[in-house]
């Protein structure tokens, strides 16, 4: 299991090119252009400056988006090229399988978390106000989204299918969840319809980690992050136990 | 890839330089104990008999079924059984179940039906693991991981068998140099050409020392050279006591390497026996009659 996550770890790294500096620079991007340009002309939202009520969201959007691509990537290029047969062959089990592949995801969406926010400190003072609040959302979301992306890579038969998925479900969800505006500011149906959306609940988590108030209860959100990941990660393992896209 | 030596004299040198190779590797036991060096270098007639615990054979399927619905079936019932230490081989026409027979043995295909004993261990199931252990699979189609270098990927492999990195790496090394694959170390697999993946394919399934290796039509659009050098290969690894199973389309190849053959046809086992058996038994005077006969149109 250690030498089929390191393998994961390490072709995010040497891909880093394209597997990290891409969604930093677009996080940058969304915070210089959304939060600082047009930040003075927007007033406060649920009492904070604008440009600091969009980072949290904008973390956990690269954070999933990315966890979700690598791993419906990773594995899909394996089953395509073939070599996936090797691992797949080897004594290792369903848990140890899944559990390599979703060291890529999580540890290249973490990192890109990490790094969105080390740069989004340079253009806006936002605040900690709940660490551990702020961890169990990203490492949530994380989990979560790598499983997801596993059970994608696996159930894929083209490169398409994984584009429908990231491109006409995951984004839409991720940026109706609130990431750039309070949920209060929405009218029905808008408003119920982002209740239903849980992605909302994974960037509210995230948000009152950070500013350290938020639209919904912590408990609430943090517990639906944590419950659709361990409901993914379930999903995931239920996959590679049935050998869905590696065993026929 | 060795040393090129006069054309009359290559085979018989090569295979003798691939032997020294593979014994001073200490064959399948590995390099590190003088035991193991000499079991890998003894003559084969006096070496200690490697028996299972249970005198199991190497491979026993026992009604093997699979489909694949829209009434295909691949394999129907299929009955085999490989002693150990042998060196079979199965031919069948494209479609007849080979590769669905061997991707059940090694844990890619799961059967619908029937049971598949690898040394006495189930092939699926709660000691799976333990069977996989015990097989080094070099498939037909050469699917190598292109985005590590080659003496990371033997690595990996190893470790995926559950060896420690640092062995792994010592044996990626060796097979490297056993398989003259040093240069070629930290390219690329899409850097290589055809002959070195195959190579390659057969280091990876040699690196954790199975018992039994599973060959999946290893010559295949190989050139004559290299369908040579690896059959010699393969013979070495006979010698040191390794079950071999291979499957070909080559009828050459299963007399020239095999001592015994089983058709497959319609999914199921048509006839089986060593090559002169069952040329008597048919009344043929080439294996290729005797396929003609059990498998033809």
């Amino acid at each position: 299991m250690g030498a089929l996550a390191e393998r994961e770890v390490l072709r995010v790294l040497r891909l880093w090119t394209q597997t990290i500096a891409p969604p930093v620079v677009a996080a940058a991007l969304f915070i210089v252009v959304f939060g600082v340009a047009l930040g003075a002309s927007i007033r406060l939202i649920e009492g904070f400056p604008y440009e600091e009520f969009v980072v949290p969201g904008l973390v956990l959007m690269g954070v999933a988006t990315s966890a979700f691509g690598n791993n419906a990537t990773s594995i899909y290029q394996a089953r395509n090229d073939g070599f996936i047969e090797d691992p797949a062959s080897s004594p290792m089990s369903a848990s140890q399988l899944l559990l390599g592949y979703l060291a890529g995801g999580v540890v290249r969406s973490l990192l890109i978390g990490a790094l969105t926010l080390a740069v989004a400190r340079a253009f806006v003072a936002y605040p900690v106000e709940h660490p551990w609040a702020l961890a169990s959302a990203l490492v949530g979301t994380s989990l979560a989204f790598s499983a997801l992306g596993t059970v994608v890579g696996l159930y894929s038969t083209g490169w398409e299918q994984q584009n429908v998925v990231g491109n006409l479900v995951i984004q839409p969800l991720v940026f109706l969840g609130g990431v750039f505006y309070s949920i209060d500011a929405l009218t029905e149906p808008w408003r119920s319809l982002t209740y239903a959306d849980p992605i909302f609940y994974m960037v509210v988590a995230a948000r009152h980690g950070m500013l350290g108030s938020s639209e919904v209860p912590l408990g609430l959100s943090v517990g639906v992050t944590l419950g659709l990941a361990a409901a993914m990660l379930a999903w995931s393992w239920w996959t590679f136990v049935r050998g869905v896209g590696i065993r026929t | 890839m060795f040393s090129t030596p006069p054309p009359a004299a290559r085979s018989s040198a090569w295979a003798a330089s691939i032997r020294i190779a593979w014994s001073s590797l200490g064959g399948r036991h590995g390099l590190c104990s003088s035991a193991a060096f000499e079991a890998g270098s003894r003559p084969r007639a006096l070496r200690s008999p490697v028996v299972d615990r249970d005198g199991a054979p190497a491979l026993l399927c026992e009604g093997v079924t699979k489909g694949f619905g829209a009434g295909v079936t691949a394999l129907a019932g299929l009955d085999l059984e490989v002693p150990e230490g042998a060196f079979f081989g199965l031919l069948g026409p494209n479609g007849a179940g080979k590769t669905t027979l061997i991707r059940s043995i090694v844990g890619l295909t799961r059967p619908d039906r029937g049971g598949i004993r690898v040394f006495g261990l189930p092939a699926w199931g709660e000691h799976a693991a333990e069977a996989r252990k015990a097989i080094g699979y070099a498939p037909q189609d050469v699917a190598l991981d292109r985005f590590v270098p080659v003496r990371e990927s033997l690595m990996l492999h190893g470790r995926y068998f559950g060896m420690p990195r640092a062995e792994a790496r010592r044996r990626a090394d060796d097979m490297l140099m056993a398989f003259d694959l040093t240069a070629k170390a930290n390219s690329y697999a899409h850097h290589l050409s055809g002959g070195m993946r195959r190579r390659l394919l057969l280091a990876r399934a040699l690196l954790h020392r199975p018992r039994m290796v599973i060959l999946d039509e290893p010559t295949a659009g190989v050139d004559l050279e290299l369908r040579h050098d690896l059959w010699a290969y393969i013979r070495s690894l006979h010698a040191d006591g390794t079950t071999i199973l291979l499957t070909t389309h080559y009828i050459e190849e299963a007399e020239a390497l095999c001592e015994r053959v089983a058709f497959i046809r319609g999914g199921r086992i048509a006839a089986e026996g060593a090559p002169s058996d069952l040329r008597e038994r048919f009344g043929a005077l080439r294996l290729e009659d005797v396929y003609l006969q059990v498998v033809g149109r």
